[in-house]
C-alpha cells in the first residue's frame, strides 16, 4: 500500500513537470506553428542563471525561485526577438530546424562560456525534504511540484479566459489574421504567449535544480523531448492535450518502472516511447487532437 | 506551387538543346554531373593527401552517403527527420553483431543470444542482412511515420531515435552497451567508399526525378492539390522513408567496415546535428545541395577543430574551446533559415544550373 501509494505520487509529480514543459510548448505552437526544440535551453538559462547568481552570493531561496521563472520568461522573450521573428511567417518545417539550431548553440554555449561537466547548486535543496502524514513519508518536492503545476494550469486558464490579451491569444490560436485586423498588435500576442511559455518553463527548471542539485548543459534537452511527446499523445496544439499528454506519459514512465523487473530497467525509455508510437497507430491525431479535414486550414 | 511549375519547365527547356533524351538518361547524367566534384576531390585525396587527410576524408564520405540520404525523405517529402542516425547505427551494429570473427566476439559479446557469438558472415552477406534489418525497422516506422503530418512526423522520427540509442545501451549482451564495440574486419577503404558515394548520389537524383519522386514532392507542396489528381502521399512517403533508410544504413555499414570500432554515442545527436546542418546549409531541395553542405561544412569544421583544440597564434596559446564547434553548426542552421531557406544551391540540380549557364553564354 504504502509502496503503490509512493509510485502514485512519483507518476502525479512526474506528470506535472511534462505537462508544464509540454503546455509552454503548446501555448507558442497553437499560436505560430512553432515548433520550440528551444524551449530546453530555456529551462538551461533558467537554471545556468540560478547557479551564476549562487556562485556570486546570492543565498536566498525566494529570490533564486523568482530569478528562475523571470530569467526563463526573458529569455523565452528574447530568443523570440532574436531567432524566431525572421522565420515566423516560414513553414513550420523552417521553424523547426530554426529552433533545433538555437537549441544546439545555446547548449553549447553554456559548454564553452561555463562548462561541460555539471555545477553543483546547493541554494534550492531546501525545497527537497521528507514530510510525514501519519503512516506516509512524502518528499515536500513532489507534493509541491504537484501543487505549484495545478496553480499554474488554473492561472493560465484564468489568463486565457478572463483577461484581453488571454482572449487575443486564444483567439490567435485560431485565426491570427483576423485578431490583427481587429486592431491587437502581433508582436504583443506573440511576445506574451512566450513569457507565459518562459515562465512554464522557469518553474519546471526551479524543480529540476531543487531535485538534481546540479545543472549541466543538455539539462532541459532531453525534458522537452518527453514533452514534445505527450504534445504529440495530447494532440498538437491543444492546450488541454499537453497537460493531459503529460500526466498520461509520467504514468506509463512510472508504471513501467512498477512493472519491469530491475534488470530490464534500462528499456523504460524504449518501451515508454514504443507504447506512444502504438498509441499514434491507432490515433494519429494524439487523444484530444481534431482531424484535419481536406480543405480545413492547413496544420 | 509555384516552385513546382518553374521546375518543370525548366527542366524540359534543359533538354531541348541536346534533342528529347530519355527522361531517366537525363536525370542518371545529372547524378553523375552532381557526383563529379566529389569524385574529383576524392581522386586527388587518394593520389596525393597523407594519411591523416585520408581518414578524415573517409568520415566525410560517410556523412556524404547520410545526407544525401536524408535528403531523400526531407527534400522530396518536406518533413524534418531528425531519427536518421538510427539506421545509421542499425546498419553499423548489424554488420557489427553479424561480421566479426568469433575469436574477437568471445573476448566482447559472449553472452549474445540466437548463437550469434559463435557465427561470422563473410562481409558482403553480413552487409546484405544489416541493410534487410534497416528495411524491416524502416518499414515498420515508416507504417507509422507516413500516416502522421509533419510535426508529429518529425517528434516519432526522434521517439525512434531515441528507442533504437536505448536499445543499443541496454541490450549489452549484443551490443555491448557503452563500450566501444571493436574487432570489426576493416574490408572498405576510400575508392569503395567512393564508389558508394557516387551510386547513392545518382540514385537520389534518380528518384528525385522519377514519377514516384515528382508525385511526392508535389504532395508536400500542396497536400489537396496533389490528393485530388490521385497522388497517394502517404504510400510515396513510406517508400522515401524506406530508401532514405537504405542508404543511411548503408552508411553505418561502410562506416564500421573501415573504422573496425563503433559505439553507440556516434549514432546518437552529434551525427543528426551535423548532417543536418549539412543539408540545410546546401540546400535539402536538391541532391547537388546535399552534397556541397557536406562538402562546405566538413572542411568547415576541420578548421573550427583545429581552433577548438587550443592553438597558438603568434605565440599566444588559446586555451581549449569546447563546443566551439556545436556552436558554428547551431549558427549555420539558425542563418540559413532566416536569410536563405533554399541553402546555397536553391532549387536546381548543378547540371541544370550549368545548362542555364552555357545558354546564357552563348
Amino acid at each position: 500500500m504504502d509502496y503503490l501509494f509512493q509510485q502514485l505520487l512519483n507518476a502525479l509529480a512526474f506528470g506535472a513537470e511534462y505537462s508544464l514543459v509540454a503546455l509552454g510548448l503548446a501555448v507558442v505552437f497553437s499560436i505560430m506553428g512553432l515548433v520550440n526544440f528551444a524551449h530546453g535551453e530555456i529551462i538551461g538559462v533558467s537554471a545556468y542563471s540560478v547557479f551564476l547568481a549562487a556562485a556570486l552570493g546570492l543565498t536566498s531561496p525566494l529570490v533564486a525561485v523568482l530569478l528562475a521563472v523571470g530569467a526563463a520568461a526573458l529569455a523565452a522573450v528574447a530568443f523570440e526577438r532574436v531567432a524566431f521573428r525572421p522565420v515566423r511567417y516560414a513553414p513550420t518545417t523552417t521553424g523547426l530546424l530554426t529552433a533545433f539550431g538555437v537549441s544546439i548553440v545555446v547548449q553549447n554555449l553554456f559548454m564553452l562560456l561555463i562548462s561541460p561537466k555539471p555545477q553543483s547548486v546547493s541554494i534550492l535543496n531546501g525545497l527537497n525534504q521528507m514530510w510525514f502524514f501519519g503512516p506516509f513519508a512524502v518528499s515536500s518536492l513532489q507534493v509541491l511540484e504537484l501543487v505549484v503545476a495545478a496553480l499554474a494550469i488554473v492561472g493560465l486558464v484564468l489568463f486565457l479566459n478572463r483577461s484581453t490579451l488571454g482572449l487575443a491569444i486564444r483567439a490567435a490560436s485560431r485565426d491570427f489574421a483576423t485578431v490583427r485586423l481587429m486592431g491587437i498588435r502581433a508582436n504583443r500576442v506573440i511576445a506574451t504567449a512566450f513569457a507565459i511559455s518562459g515562465a512554464l518553463a522557469g518553474i519546471a527548471a526551479v524543480f529540476i535544480i531543487a531535485r538534481r542539485g546540479s545543472v549541466t548543459p543538455d539539462l532541459g534537452f532531453g525534458l522537452v523531448l518527453k514533452a514534445f511527446v505527450a504534445c504529440v499523445i495530447g494532440g498538437f496544439g491543444s492546450l488541454a492535450g499537453a497537460a493531459v499528454g503529460g500526466m498520461l506519459l509520467g504514468f506509463i514512465e512510472v508504471g513501467l518502472l512498477v512493472a519491469l523487473p530491475q534488470q530490464y530497467g534500462g528499456f523504460k525509455e524504449a518501451l515508454t516511447y514504443g507504447i506512444i508510437v502504438a498509441l499514434l497507430l491507432y490515433r494519429p491525431e494524439g487523444l484530444l487532437g481534431r482531424r484535419a479535414e481536406l480543405g480545413d486550414k492547413e496544420a | 506551387m509555384a516552385h513546382m511549375e518553374i521546375s518543370a519547365s525548366t527542366s524540359t527547356a534543359v533538354a531541348t538543346p541536346s534533342g528529347p533524351a530519355k527522361p531517366v538518361l537525363r536525370s542518371l547524367l545529372g547524378g553523375l554531373v552532381t557526383a563529379l566534384p566529389v569524385l574529383a576531390i576524392g581522386l586527388l585525396i587518394l593520389a596525393f593527401a597523407p594519411a591523416y587527410y585520408t581518414h578524415l576524408a573517409l568520415a566525410a564520405f560517410v556523412n556524404l552517403i547520410v545526407v544525401v540520404g536524408l535528403q531523400v525523405f526531407m527534400g522530396n517529402g518536406n518533413i524534418a527527420n531528425l531519427g536518421h542516425s538510427a539506421f545509421v547505427g542499425i546498419g553499423a551494429y548489424g554488420v557489427a553483431v553479424l561480421a566479426t570473427p568469433p575469436a574477437m566476439k568471445k573476448l566482447s559479446i559472449p553472452d549474445a543470444p540466437f548463437g550469434l557469438a559463435d557465427i561470422a558472415l563473410d562481409p558482403l552477406t553480413a552487409a546484405l542482412c544489416a541493410l534487410l534489418a534497416v528495411g524491416v525497422v524502416a518499414a515498420a516506422s515508416g507504417k507509422v511515420i507516413s500516416r502522421l503530418s509533419g510535426v508529429a512526423a518529425t517528434i516519432v522520427s526522434l521517439a525512434l531515435l531515441i528507442i533504437v540509442h536505448s536499445v543499443f545501451l541496454n541490450w549489452t549482451d549484443l551490443f555491448k552497451g557503452n563500450q566501444a564495440f571493436f574487432g570489426i574486419p576493416k574490408v572498405v577503404g576510400l575508392p569503395g567508399i567512393m564508389a558508394a558515394a557516387v551510386v547513392v548520389i545518382v540514385l537520389a537524383r534518380l528518384f528525385k526525378d522519377s514519377r514516384w519522386g515528382l508525385q511526392l514532392r508535389a504532395s508536400a507542396q500542396s497536400p489537396q492539390a496533389a490528393a485530388a489528381v490521385g497522388v497517394d502521399a502517404k504510400r510515396l512517403r513510406l517508400v522515401a522513408w524506406i530508401l532514405s533508410a537504405l542508404i543511411c544504413g548503408l552508411a553505418g555499414i561502410l562506416y564500421a567496415y573501415f573504422a573496425g570500432t563503433i559505439s553507440p554515442k556516434l549514432f546518437y545527436f552529434q551525427q543528426i546535428f551535423m548532417t543536418l546542418a549539412m543539408l540545410i546549409l546546401g540546400g535539402m531541395a536538391t541532391v547537388t545541395g546535399a552534397v556541397t553542405g557536406v562538402i562546405v561544412l566538413s572542411v568547415g569544421l576541420e578548421f573550427i577543430r583545429s581552433i577548438e583544440s587550443g592553438v597558438s597564434i603568434g605565440g599566444i596559446q588559446l586555451p581549449q574551446l569546447l563546443g566551439l564547434s556545436g556552436v558554428a553548426l547551431g549558427v549555420v542552421i539558425v542563418l540559413s533559415m532566416a536569410f536563405r531557406p533554399s541553402g546555397i544551391c536553391g532549387r536546381h540540380e548543378l547540371d541544370e544550373q550549368l545548362a542555364r549557364f552555357f545558354r546564357r553564354a552563348r
